[in-house]
């Protein structure tokens, strides 16, 4: 509610506009449905179609106690220990994250109204509040046919400084690299009120903000040397759409129109001191120093967009589906750029002291997007589906830009320059399937997709790495699978892909590959089972290309619950992962042929044990075992670890007091100074009504 | 109908051989009605019945318009009259117990026409007969029971079957869904959708990545094309990796090398994309081995055509 009490501070013509529409909603939309309505199909139910009128019989009394408790629900809050973190903090933080200190760690409540005035029931979930890496909160309010509203946020810590992914050479206790690092939150809020609920005609709307903040280290590049710099950003993107659904008893159309707003502002900075980078050595007799910086983006957006989806029940033995999307974001930005020093010139063998460069640019990207399918009954055991998709997005963007060097060896020297560029991918996909119910428990499919479209991709005039790309997609797609249930216990299902290129975008693309996923599942009574089974085959053999993908993923899972868990329960679960892939690439300044061989081979488990041990009197003590482990050996070999274990102790009727012990332990055996060991440990109480 | 004829006969013949004729034709006997009404099941299914009060599915119960007024477990099972009178299993519809297709069709009847199944043709679930049921307690208690609500539930839901995924997010470097700040559902529409892997969408049309990743949105000046053309995960592992940032390769210069290879490949149609880096790119050297220190802005650039900043 507090969103929404902003969201109408921001916006008071458009919440008092929303209000007035919701008002004339309602009027014109509560009128009684017609008295008589036609029965079903007949043929979507043949059982089942109402063949009388409704009976006269008028429906008993509901049985459910008419007095509810006001508010139910429960709450846990606690205080946390997090123990010093044996190795480093930025890992731990960077995949971790949990910190010390008083804890609201969850709570799930529902507040009923009896009289049913402003709502039935409001449901509100929250969880991890108190400095969390993570702290969400939703909210559900209803009231029978006049509104639905849900209410979500989020905030999310987002720590990254893991230079290992772009320094192979730390290892070895070589140069720290990475200067892109990040502490940053990023908020998620969004909410969305829909009117008449359940009627035939029902508008809605919603508003939904993305934001993002904090600081970090980015870098300015300045031809041959590096400067790591501070750096601030602040982003938010705000989308307000509105729409109606309409769902008839043969079709349904739904509208929506809406909009986003977007804003980016980035600084890099530097003031006073001096930064010489990462190239210590002198250039021409000269070292390279920063001695101030400012860099500041400052982006500007907006888009339009539009939806239309519509189903519909043509007749017994023919469905249809279909849906048209249209986005046309727009973004204009405004960059300046002031630095002094000692820098350097490299295209020009010339030293500056200091440089101003101002780029303007803009950009929009119209995206059109259409689906048609229609679901088709011949006979009572077939089906077949087809559907047609196509995905248009042209970007065109332009950029003018001026730059001007003074000091050093020149007094002044200016330059502009014009870029235009534009982005065009056209995307095509047709597809059709038939599925044959061989028995009644027992169904194939198979059929054939094919995926075409075209793309390229220029910046002009020509210079430098861009260049003007034309590049065709074509790929022939079979397809086939089963699904098998010789009992209700009892299923096994499998569907596979094989496909045929004569064109991609990327050498790491899909082209001639093979997809297969299978799957046996088996539930009786305590013990069920699952297995699964995943595999990729992707070869490109196109000369200069030869790339050769291999991954497969076993799985096993099981739990069992004997007497339904009275007891004790347990579920685990076990993974073997592997994965290869080979290609070749050129060193640049060589030529020399290289290989990218990369190797994934991971097993992955997971457990939980829940035992109620033996107790007198109603207050049952709960254990509780268990957690993850992940041990990965190929290119990146890596252990994790994150075992856990809690008790939960009644201490009254609506009182528990519970404590839980977590470990994280992480190890990567080609960068040891990225482990960390930390013990955390949670203790707490849940309240009940 | 062979039996009925000689009763047929008999009853014309009565008018014939009686002494009085009767005033009026007696009125035709009422075909019984095949439905029993929600009363009559929940007299011996009162728990279920008590249960499914709570269910936003009870308002069909006494909406005129869904045509099953007064008949709310008959929307879903079927004539129930029979099976009041003989109490067999056989007498009534299950949909549990039915073929998923035939399951999935009772739902249908009345959700088809629904902005949720508009994907449904490129539902993966639905095109490997995973029923309705598999994921919605229709039974359930309460108005937000028919589905699994909040994040860990919903997780718990989808972990069930995508054994694969689940052991993905386990890995150290992952999206915060084994955490529960996310779910699946943040990311995916389990009912479908037109684009990839059922990825929900953002705006429209655009990925649904972007719902969060609001920086990375653009549209740029510059764009790099892997991120307009196949998306994020081009680069990136969304599931989970052993890699920092969910890179796909264990060192970000083999992500870029992968394609910028320098060997660019001709097919019979076109020449894939990814220019080749000049030869000043000595990856002998540290910096060169750490592409992004210089092209920053990989996800796309306002300012600059090389992606540098």
């Amino acid at each position: 509610m507090r969103l929404l009490t902003q969201w109408r501070g921001a916006m008071p013509g458009v919440f008092n506009a929303l209000i007035a529409f919701a008002a004339v909603s309602a009027t014109a939309l509560a009128q009684t449905p017609p008295a008589t309505v036609p029965p079903a199909p007949a043929a979507a139910v043949p059982a089942q179609a109402p063949a009388a009128p409704a009976p006269t019989t008028p429906a008993a009394p509901s049985p459910v106690p008419s007095s509810e408790g006001v508010f139910t629900g429960w709450i846990d809050f606690g205080y946390r220990w997090r123990s010093d973190v044996a190795g480093s903090l930025d890992t731990y933080r960077s995949l971790v994250n949990l910190g010390s200190g008083p804890k609201l760690i969850g709570t799930e409540f529902t507040l009923t109204d009896p009289k049913h005035r402003l709502f039935d029931q409001i449901h509100v979930r929250a969880y991890d509040w108190g400095d969390d890496p993570y702290s969400t909160l939703h909210i559900d309010a209803r009231k029978a046919k006049l509104y639905n509203l849900n209410v979500d946020y989020r905030d999310i810590a987002y720590f990254d400084d893991l230079p290992s992914y772009a320094d192979p050479q730390l290892a070895g206790g070589g140069i720290a690299l990475n200067q892109q690092s990040f502490d940053m939150r990023r908020r998620f809020a969004n909410a969305e009120l829909t009117f008449l609920p359940g009627n035939w005609i029902s508008p809605y709307f919603a508003y939904d903000r993305d934001s993002g903040g904090g600081t970090g280290v980015s870098e300015f590049v300045s031809n041959v040397d590096e400067f790591p710099v501070p750096a601030q950003f602040h982003d938010r993107t705000s989308d307000y759409r509105g729409g109606v659904r309409m769902e008839f008893r043969r079709f349904h159309v739904t509208l929506e129109q809406g909009g986003t707003k977007f804003e980016d502002d980035e600084t890099l900075f530097q003031s006073g001191g001096v930064n010489y980078g990462n190239t210590l050595a002198p250039i021409f007799g000269q070292t390279l120093d920063l001695t101030g910086y400012l860099g500041a983006y400052g982006a500007r957006g907006t888009s339009i967009y539009s939806r239309a989806l519509m189903t519909a029940s043509a007749t017994s033995w023919l469905d249809l589906y279909g849906q048209f999307l249209y986005s046309q974001p727009k973004t204009t930005v405004n960059y300046q750029q002031y630095d002094g020093g000692n820098l350097y010139l490299q295209s020009q063998v010339l030293f500056y002291s200091s440089q101003q460069y101002l780029v303007s640019s803009a950009a929009q990207m119209p995206h059109t997007t259409g689906n048609l399918g229609a679901e088709i009954r011949p006979r009572h055991r077939i089906r077949i589906t087809e559907s047609w998709t196509t995905d248009r997005l042209h970007n065109a963007g332009s950029s003018a830009e001026n730059q001007t060097l003074t000091g050093g060896q020149t007094a002044e020297q200016q330059t502009a320059a014009l870029l235009e560029s534009t982005l065009v991918t056209n995307y095509n996909q047709a597809e059709a399937l038939v599925y044959f119910e061989a028995t009644s428990n027992l169904t194939l499919r198979g059929g054939y997709r094919y995926v075409w479209g075209d793309a390229n991709d220029a910046v002009l005039p020509a210079e430098g790495l861009a260049s003007v790309e034309n590049v065709k997609l074509r790929q022939n797609v079979g397809i086939g699978g089963f699904t098998y249930r010789p009992a209700s216990k009892l299923s096994f299902s499998a569907e596979g892909e094989s496909a045929s290129s004569g064109g991609a975008f990327f050498r790491t693309s899909l082209y001639d590959y093979q997809k297969v996923r299978a799957q046996a599942r088996y539930h009786t009574g305590p013990i069920s089972f699952s297995a699964d089974f995943n595999l990729l085959n992707n070869q490109d053999p196109q000369p200069g290309v030869n790339y050769d993908y291999l991954s497969h993923q076993e799985s096993l899972s099981v739990m069992w619950s004997p007497a339904g868990g009275k007891a004790f329960d347990l579920q685990g679960s076990y993974t073997r992962s592997d994965l290869r892939s080979d290609i070749n690439y050129l060193q640049p300044s060589t030529e020399d042929s290289l290989l990218s061989n990369y190797r994934d081979n991971s097993h992955i488990a997971t457990a939980l044990f829940h035992i109620n041990p033996p107790h007198k009197g109603p207050m049952a003590p709960v254990i509780m075992a268990g957690g993850s482990l992940v041990i990965s050996s190929g290119s990146r070999p890596t252990t994790y670890f994150q075992p856990m274990a809690k008790l939960s102790l009644p201490a009254g009727k609506h009182l528990t007091w519970f404590a839980e012990w977590r470990y994280y332990g992480y190890n990567e055996a080609f960068y040891l100074y990225e482990a960390f060991r930390a013990h955390i440990v949670t203790v707490g109480l849940r309240v009940t009504r | 109908m062979r039996a009925l004829f000689p009763a047929w006969l008999i009853l014309a013949a009565v008018p014939l051989s009686g002494q009085e004729a009767p005033a009026a034709l007696p009125a035709p006997t009422p075909t019984p009605s095949p439905y029993a009404g929600s009363a009559a099941c929940s007299a011996c299914h009162e728990d279920i019945f008590n249960a499914f009060q709570k269910s936003p599915h009870a308002q069909v119960d006494t909406d005129q318009h869904r045509g099953f007024a007064g008949r709310v477990c008959e929307s879903c099972h079927g004539p129930a009259q029979k099976h009041t009178e003989s109490a067999s299993a056989a007498d009534i519809h299950q949909p549990a117990k039915m073929a998923v297709a035939a399951a999935d069709k009772i739902c249908m009847g009345c959700h088809l026409n629904t902005p949720t199944q508009v994907g449904r043709l490129q539902n993966s679930h639905a095109k490997n007969q995973v029923s309705c049921v598999s994921c919605h307690k229709i039974h359930a208690d309460g108005p937000m029971g028919l589905v699994p609500r909040g994040n860990a539930a919903i997780n718990t839901e989808c972990e069930s079957c995508h054994l694969n995924v689940w052991a993905q997010f386990q890995k150290p470097n992952h999206h915060k869904v084994p955490e529960n700040a996310m779910s699946c559902v943040d990311c995916h529409n389990p009912h479908g959708s037109i684009r990839p892997a059922m990825q929900q969408s953002f705006a429209a049309n655009e990925p649904g990545c972007l719902n969060c990743h609001g920086d990375k949105r653009g549209p740029f000046a510059f764009e790099h094309e892997p991120v307009r053309f196949e998306g994020c995960i081009t680069c990136h592992e969304p599931h989970g990796s052993t890699n920092p940032r969910m890179l796909t390769r264990h060192e970000v210069r083999f992500v870029c090398l992968e394609c910028h290879a320098n060997l660019p490949g001709n097919n019979s149609i076109g020449r894939v994309v990814g220019v080749v880096p000049p030869a000043f790119h000595n990856l002998n050297l540290p910096v060169y081995q750490n592409c992004t220190v210089c092209h920053q802005k990989v996800h796309g650039s306002h300012i600059d055509r090389n992606l540098l900043k």
